[in-house]
């Protein structure tokens, strides 16, 4: 399993990808750090929407678009996939290193920036460790969802930025049932529950608002390794 | 000897498009050479053999299992695939030793080196694989393939690339793998590669299997059809007459005034009979050239016997 992991870090952190959300990742910075420096008229809901629009609403799902569809999607595309179908090993633990590595370098590049930022804004703890948990669960639903994007879809990254710009981005945001069915949704009911702020519309318990995302990431795992075995390998 | 792959009736389309029509047939021990132009169906026979796409009809045996879904099979067989694509950044030695901890190989950064020793590379080069030429990659691919000692290796187009010195090593390897009881199946549209392997053949051609049997036979199936060849000669209209009175041609056209078309059934005994039949005529034989001996038309007229 760690070969295989190792492997799919050194496949998904490509320069170019690294230098984008880099620079992505430090704008979210430095709008958290002029929040930081400035005088709003609730430099607290200012701070949280900053983090709940910037941070959880684009950041962390781009990041995980891109390293997750990667993950499967790039071998597939590419023709490398074959040599690790046609390995003796078990198809979960492919589709498992490949989902552990697009969440160790989504960290960096989408939870890191967003807690900094949320410190930046110089409101409190609570915002950063809100922030910390939110995203990280975020981050780790997302990127079990892309990965199964990638690999069973060609354009990956076109269909997961629709995704997340037009479900995520404006259903999720309706307040409507089918908001439920976002991982925004749970993603900012445990910020707000955690930062302590007033819970926004459709907003779950704790529990749920991690149990849902998490489990939601199960099943995308456990489709994406059905897909594995049924896959046409070029 | 029993044989280690059993095809039973395979079909395979995309859409409308039907790339294996019925083929059955069977392999065993030794190299068996996939032979047939590009297009035939020859990638997607060995991709049915691998398990990497199943067939939409019939079954396909390998070492008395189904491919596809037993995990303990891919541990006994190795594939040389014919795109080029590699795992870029990692060094030769580092991608073939992760195909050995894959298959659970001990010790596989020792056994990688072996593997990439057997195709001549150096296992301390650290450069990634991407910035390889061509031949390079193609040997990194064979020795991923061979470094969990496999029992049924597939290589798809397995000497493109390589430099006529490679490929007489590659070859003799082959054949040295096939000497030891492993099956090998490698596919080429080259005629004279398949020659040198020496091997029973399968020749597919519009995804249908078209001929079958040793080389010799195949070679011989090939021959007995309608040849045509340019013969040159300082006296192609003497020259013409004279084969045609030897009966070893059916059909001659005078070309130009230092050449002749020539129609044979018979190409072995016309190949046999020219120098002594110019030498008669006291013709001059400048040269002589197949005219058809594309293998696109050979496989077409396998195609059309059958």
């Amino acid at each position: 399993m760690s070969s295989l992991y190792r492997l799919m870090l050194a496949t998904q952190l490509t320069r170019g990808r690294m230098a984008a959300l880099a620079a992505v990742g430090l704008i979210g910075v430095l709008i958290g750090f002029a929040i930081g420096n400035s005088d709003p008229i609730d430099p607290d809901q200012a701070a949280f929407s900053f983090v709940d629009g910037y941070g959880l609403g684009l950041l962390v799902p781009a990041t995980a678009l891109v390293f997750a569809a990667a993950a499967l999607g790039d071998p597939a595309e590419d023709a490398t996939l074959v040599y690790l179908w046609l390995r003796p090993v078990a198809r979960w633990r492919i589709v498992v290193a490949s989902f552990a590595a697009s969440v160790s370098v989504a960290i960096p590049f989408a939870v890191v920036p967003t807690v900094v930022a949320a410190g930046l804004t110089r409101t409190g703890r609570d915002l950063p460790v809100a922030a910390l948990c939110a995203s990280a669960v975020a981050v780790t639903a997302y990127s079990a969802m892309f990965l199964g994007l990638g690999l069973l879809v060609r354009r990956a990254l076109v269909w997961g930025l629709a995704y997340v710009l037009i479900w995520e981005g404006f259903v999720a945001r309706s307040g409507t049932a089918a908001a439920r069915m976002s991982i925004l949704v749970y993603a900012r009911s445990l910020m707000a529950d955690l930062a302590d702020r007033e819970p926004p519309r459709l907003a779950a318990s704790v529990p749920v608002a991690i149990g849902v995302p998490l489990a939601v990431g199960v099943v995308a795992l456990a489709l994406t390794t059905w897909a594995m075995r049924r896959i046409d390998v070029k | 000897m029993s044989p280690t792959i059993e095809v039973d009736d395979v079909s395979k389309w995309f859409g409308p498009v039907v790339a294996l029509s019925e083929v059955s047939c069977s392999v065993e021990p030794g190299i068996t050479a996939l032979l047939g132009p590009n297009g035939a169906g020859k990638s997607t026979l060995l991709r049915i053999l691998c398990g990497l796409t199943p067939p939409s009809r019939g079954e396909v045996r390998i070492l008395g299992k189904r491919p596809r879904h037993d995990l303990d099979l891919n541990g006994r067989i190795g594939l040389v695939p014919q795109q080029e694509a590699v795992f870029d950044p990692l060094s030769a030695l580092r991608f073939v030793a992760l195909a050995a901890e894959l298959h659970g190989v001990r010790e596989p950064e020792a056994a990688a080196a072996r593997a990439l020793a057997l195709v001549d590379l150096d296992p301390s080069v650290e450069r990634g694989v991407g910035t390889y030429s061509k031949g390079m990659r193609q040997r990194v691919k064979v020795a991923q393939a061979l470094v969990h000692d496999p029992e049924v290796i597939f290589l798809d187009e397995p000497l493109e690339g390589l430099d006529p010195r490679q490929r007489i090593r590659m070859i003799e390897l082959f054949q040295r793998l096939g000497a030891e009881g492993r099956t090998l199946v490698v596919s080429s549209h080259v005629l004279d590669e398949v020659e040198r392997f020496g091997s029973r053949v399968l020749v597919i051609a519009q995804g249908r299997l078209a001929a079958e049997g040793d080389f010799r036979a195949i070679r011989e199936l090939m021959d007995d059809r309608p040849h045509r060849l340019r013969v040159g000669s300082d006296a192609p209209a003497r020259l013409a007459a004279a084969l045609l009175e030897e009966g070893v041609v059916v059909g001659a056209s005078i070309e130009s005034p230092s050449s002749v078309l020539v129609d044979t059934m018979r190409v072995n005994d016309l190949r046999r009979a020219l120098a002594p039949v110019a030498r008669r005529a006291d013709a001059r034989l400048l040269s002589v050239a197949p005219v058809d001996e594309d293998l696109e038309a050979v496989f077409r007229y396998l195609v059309s016997r059958r």
